[in-house]
């Protein structure tokens, strides 16, 4: 996706863009083959096993938006501050560091795949924590990176036009940096490697990725419908202020079966169910700036019907900015409300619903806007004033969006199952747990999973050609 | 033979479905509601849908009420479930009058 034509930050930024882009496909690949372990259990067995498949399906889940999400720093940068990013070749040299480092793991993951379980294996095969499971080498070079891109938009955003835009993505990636410190080290004492595991996990997504979603949100309202910067910068506040008042604290619903301390349960509870309420906000928001934009055009005064034009620059982007709103409220605050409460996590946890969660909410509120941003990266590459919809964008979308929905639902089924048969009549035991998993419900929901994650796979090649060859389609207005 | 001391009492095994149902009822009813609401504020439904949008939050409080009861839920979760209804109800009002009061302000 790389151009002469653009400056070397959005340079830099399709660089990230599109090895995002490259992770996003391999963690579907590995999804998909650890969705077809749960139907036959012998496929790859004892070549690429299970917790192989699942260890770089989620972990190239979380590099991709990482890298996403540096990508759409440096793509706004420029357009905030009013100046060329500063540092910007230190920055390209780290990004060269990060796509090896990453390199390494993989290969590393894939063919070494375990260690002697001692201080070798932590350092040079994996950590074991889930999400972060990178060796301590490549820790050390993650922060490393992590401090040269934090660096470069401080410098930026100190040297140029503070917008509050920049100013929360400066204070938010330097807590998301930051974070990533409290997963590095360990302890022989799981309660307390958990409770330190979640500091990065938890406050991750549910506290600075949120503001980081809130922030680009603001981005994109801003550049493809036109909507008043005062507004959307006076609300980005808002949400800031009620994401980190919820989300820090809603840290407790993963403190409740770990060895905590018992008042995190209600902790937990209370601050679980405010959560929910700045994903509505956000919905309502995007809604309503968009409504009130197309509606002022709408008043304009029109010689006929036709002539009212659409007040969307990029409306594949910005159909990726809706299903986010709708996707952060349904799969972040809804399903993770479903199984918050202590009173249902007793018997949800760790069964199928977690994951049917955690496939909704990472795909709603971040892979969803961050398939936006690089659509709005694309647009820019390639000069396009205004980017319309081909077929191909229409049937991504609706192949992504329509897939991820079947997997949750096919998840929700069988987590279901899990919770009734493994928990409530067996006790949780291990015969329980088994008897669980033979279920007919819990294996059709096996299957349709699988189903769905082809789908979802299929849109992934569709959109794949879309961003590809947008620059030689002529429904695009340049 | 299981230990009778590991399945835990608190929800009768026939509550299970009811449970399930209703809350999966209160995550759709919410979603209609703030989704209606939403809609008819920005003008993209006529304004009689309005009272359409309270009766899915009537729905959603009362799916909440059957999953609360059925679980039997403790005095505290009781009252933060009844706050976050009540909660639930208002904040759409609050972000569509902030968002509207800040439009006013700014470009008029």
């Amino acid at each position: 996706m790389a151009s002469s034509t653009l400056n070397e930050s959005k340079q830099l930024a399709t660089w990230y863009f599109t090895f995002a882009f490259i992770l996003f496909g391999a963690q579907l690949l590995f999804g998909l083959v650890a969705a077809i372990q749960y139907v036959m259990p012998g496929f790859l067995f004892e070549i690429l096993d299970f917790s192989v498949a699942r260890t770089l399906h989620i972990n190239a889940l979380v590099v991709w938006m990482v890298f996403a999400m540096f990508g759409s720093v440096y793509w706004l940068l420029p357009d905030e501050t009013g100046i060329d990013t500063v540092g910007i070749k230190i920055g390209k040299l780290l990004y060269w560091i990060f796509v090896a480092a990453i390199a390494v793991v993989v290969l590393v993951y894939i063919f070494v795949q375990v260690g002697p379980a001692d201080e070798t294996t932590i350092w040079f095969i994996m950590e074991g924590r889930e999400y972060i499971e990178a060796p301590r080498w490549a820790d050390f070079g993650i922060v490393v990176v992590a401090l040269g891109f934090v660096a470069n938009l401080f410098l930026t955003g100190i040297k140029g036009k503070q917008t509050g835009i920049v100013t929360v993505l400066m204070a938010d990636m330097i807590a998301f940096a930051g974070l990533y410190l409290a997963g590095m080290f360990f302890t022989d004492n799981i309660s307390v490697d958990q409770y330190w595991w979640w500091w990065v996990i938890h406050l991750w997504v549910e506290a600075t990725w949120e503001v980081f979603v809130g922030a680009i949100a603001a981005y994109g309202l801003i550049t493809m419908i036109g909507a008043h910067r005062k507004v959307v910068e006076m609300w980005l506040w808002i949400e800031v202020a009620m994401l980190f008042g919820s989300g820090i604290l809603g840290m407790g619903h993963h403190y409740f079966w770990i060895g905590t301390p018992e008042y995190w349960w209600e902790i937990g509870a209370l601050f679980s169910a405010l959560e929910p309420l700045p994903l509505v906000a956000m919905f309502v928001h995007v809604l309503y700036d968009w409504g009130k934009t197309q509606g002022a055009e709408m008043n304009a005064e029109h010689t006929d019907e036709d002539s009212v034009r659409s007040v969307i620059q990029n409306k594949p982007a910005f159909t990726w900015f809706v299903f986010n709103a709708f996707g952060n409220f349904l799969g972040a605050g809804v399903w993770g409300f479903f199984h918050t409460l202590p009173q249902v996590n007793l018997y949800t946890h760790g069964t199928q619903f977690t994951s049917a969660h955690g496939h909704l909410a990472f795909f709603g509120a971040y892979a969803t806007i961050l398939i936006g941003m690089m659509y709005i990266a694309v647009q820019g590459k390639n000069n396009i004033k205004v980017m319309n919809n081909t077929k191909s964008s229409i049937w991504a979308v609706s192949l992504i969006v329509g897939g991820v929905m079947g997997m949750t639902v096919a998840l929700t089924i069988a987590g279901y199952v899990q919770v009734l048969v493994s928990r409530a009549q067996m006790g949780a035991t291990w015969a329980g747990y088994f008897d669980g998993q033979a279920g007919m419900w819990f294996a059709q929901g096996m299957d349709w999973r699988l189903i769905m994650g082809v789908v979802t796979f299929l849109g992934f090649l569709l959109l794949a050609k879309d961003l590809l060859t947008t620059g030689k389609n002529p429904v695009h207005e340049r | 033979m299981l230990d009778p001391s590991l399945i835990r009492p608190e929800i009768a095994l026939d509550d299970f479905l009811p449970i399930f149902v209703s809350s999966v009822l209160a995550m759709l009813f919410g979603g209609f509601y703030v989704g209606i609401y939403t809609a008819v504020k920005v003008k993209m439904l006529k304004s009689w849908a309005m009272p359409i949008a309270y009766l899915f939050w009537l729905f959603t409080a009362y799916c909440l009420y059957i999953m609360g009861s059925l679980m039997h839920v403790g005095e505290f979760t009781a009252k933060a479930l009844i706050v976050s209804m009540i909660g639930y109800l208002l904040l759409p009002h609050a972000v569509y009058h902030m968002q509207h009061q800040v439009h006013e302000e700014n470009e008029h």
